[in-house]
């Protein structure tokens, strides 16, 4: 790479092969959940948005073994549509909805009698399931090492539970993780 | 301290007026992976995709990345783009590529706003992107696919002549499959309800209830089946409130969207129905309820168990520790048990049921055995393929 000797056209350094040319996004995103253990009872999960157009976040209480959505909270700060997100009386239609299956479906039920806005259920969701990742972390670190001990470990993760087969690639016909298994 | 965090970052640019290149990185406690895509702009259709594992889960996550081709020509702007990334990318590839894909086209879509606006701003200097968007009526995110519209029509409430099948002799009962799904009143599910019948009396079955999501089967269809197929067939509806899914008998009254489940019962119990909570403890893929604390005393303490009349402890979509969890609690707080296989393919029909202890005919005596409690729920195929051997 070369400098640019200024007031040289960088076009013409481009088309000779030798000027390596910025590209510069023009839509950048950037979305950060995490959860937090407060107590021995209590979990808040934080989805937040930051991209070009909009900044908003979501906050809910978990309470656990529940599960259940204690509280959340969350604020669209910067967002280019003129139509304001009713975002307290959406959030207020979630407060006992529990993270488990089909929490996806309920939320964007309850959520639609409020708002048609798409991004507020898409930060829920991504709370919710965040928890849910948090929990599958801690199953996950008891995988051993190494190859065969771990694919020995996956199987039986199938075995005692037969919705990991056929959910991805990794736990589909053809898969180590699925051989042998009488399913 | 940080239990868990997830990092999504997606960068749109363009190296030519005709493409659009996304790159997407998904890093969390867990998994570590990137997209590449490029979007023709004329079309707003993916052209090509690559993936990349920086941290996997499993020895065979690499497993996935073939199988993210087949995102390519999906419409970034499409009503169904969330739906058809789950349905296609999610299961055959992997739920994580499938999260960041959808990250990647939601931004993607809305950068082609940014960029349009952009272009229109050289004819007006002074338009702004609220107006460039409500002028062009684009809109912000992919569209979650609207539920299907299922409202048959109620017929009158008219007893219809009771199909004279032989039922089950062996214990003076029967045994009836009480909750299974068809296509296409339930969108999940894969077999036609001509198919499920056939299936329900081949494997043995008494009768069968259709209890498809937020569906009503009208009084007519459910007698034709029955005519046509020599066959009992009941009608349910399985109805997902805010606290779960419930299966509902007797009850014609159609419920759209998610209900509250305190007004479901108050509509169960004005119609004199019945009411079920479908899989109770259903888990999660990879940990279930009680490795995060959950005993039997607390689950009974649910509110949402005060309110149902009985709970589904046999279901064939869970696991046999979630059933044995779901037992447990049913028998701690009194309420009847029953078996259903929540079929969704030929294959699933009668993996559990109901056994009743008297014969059933007709949807009134169902609903009054329901509610008299003489039932119990039974493995049936596995019964059925021990007694066969």
């Amino acid at each position: 790479m070369i400098e640019n000797p200024g007031g040289v056209c960088p076009l013409t350094l481009a088309q000779a092969g030798d000027f390596h040319m910025t590209t510069i996004l023009c839509y950048s995103r950037n979305r950060s959940t995490n959860v937090e253990q407060v107590d021995d009872k209590t979990l808040i999960s934080t989805c937040s948005l930051q991209d070009t157009l909009t900044e908003a976040f979501v906050r809910i209480h978990i309470q656990f073994p529940e599960l259940m959505i204690l509280q959340a909270e969350g604020a669209f700060i910067r967002t280019a549509s003129a139509k304001e997100v009713p975002v307290d009386d959406a959030l207020e239609k979630i407060k006992g909805v529990r993270i488990g299956a089909g929490m996806k479906k309920i939320i964007r039920g309850l959520l639609r009698e409020v708002t048609s806005n798409e991004e507020l259920p898409y930060l829920i969701e991504e709370a919710c399931h965040a928890v849910i990742l948090a929990f599958t972390k801690d199953a996950l670190s008891m995988a051993p090492k190494g190859k065969a001990k771990s694919t020995e470990f996956f199987k039986n993760m199938v075995k005692k539970n037969i919705r990991l087969y056929k959910g991805c690639a990794a736990f589909s016909p053809g898969s180590p993780l699925v051989e042998g298994l009488d399913l | 301290m940080l239990k868990f965090q997830r990092n999504k970052l997606v960068s749109v640019f363009q190296d030519n007026p005709d493409e659009l290149r996304i790159h997407g990185l998904l890093d969390d406690h867990i998994f570590g992976l990137e997209l590449d895509l490029v979007v023709g702009m004329d079309d707003l259709k993916i052209q090509s995709i690559e993936g990349k594992w920086n941290r996997e889960e499993t020895p065979e996550c690499s497993r996935a990345l073939p199988f993210l081709q087949a995102a390519k020509g999906f419409k970034i702007d499409s009503d169904t783009l969330a739906q058809q990334i789950n349905k296609v990318v999610s299961r055959t590839s992997c739920p994580h590529f499938a999260n960041l894909l959808l990250e990647c086209c939601t931004a993607a879509n809305e950068a082609v706003g940014v960029l349009k606006w952009n272009a229109a701003k050289a004819d007006q200097e002074d338009l702004t992107f609220e107006d460039f968007r409500s002028d062009t009526g684009s809109r912000t995110g992919v569209k979650q696919a609207e539920a299907i519209d299922n409202n048959p029509a109620n017929e009158n409430p008219v007893e219809a002549e009771p199909v004279r099948t032989p039922m089950n002799k062996i214990s003076g009962g029967c045994f009836i499959d009480l909750h299974a799904h068809s296509f296409p009143a339930s969108q999940c599910s894969s077999v036609s309800v001509d198919d499920l019948v056939v299936a329900a009396k081949k494997i043995g079955l008494d009768a069968i209830c259709l209890t498809d999501h937020n569906y009503v089967w009208s009084r007519k269809e459910i007698e034709n089946l029955r005519q046509k197929h020599g066959f009992h067939v009941f009608g349910g509806n399985e109805i997902t409130t805010d606290q779960g899914d419930m299966l509902v008998f007797g009850m014609d009254q159609d419920v759209k969207g998610i209900i509250k489940l305190s007004e479901l019962k108050k509509m169960v119990d004005q119609a004199q129905g019945f009411m079920i909570a479908a899989h109770p403890f259903r888990g999660f893929l990879v940990f279930n309820t009680s490795q995060i604390g959950m005993t039997v005393e607390k689950a009974m303490q649910r509110p949402a168990y005060q309110l149902v009349h009985a709970l589904e402890v046999l279901n064939g979509k869970v696991t046999e520790q979630e059933n044995r969890f779901a037992a447990k609690v049913a028998a701690g707080m009194g309420l009847p048990a029953t078996g259903g296989s929540d079929a969704h393919a030929v294959s699933d029909v009668g993996k559990y049921a109901t056994h009743f202890h008297q014969a059933i005919e007709s949807q009134q005596d169902l609903l009054e055995a329901l509610k008299s409690g003489a039932y119990e729920p039974f493995m049936f195929r596995k019964r059925k393929l021990s007694k066969a051997s």
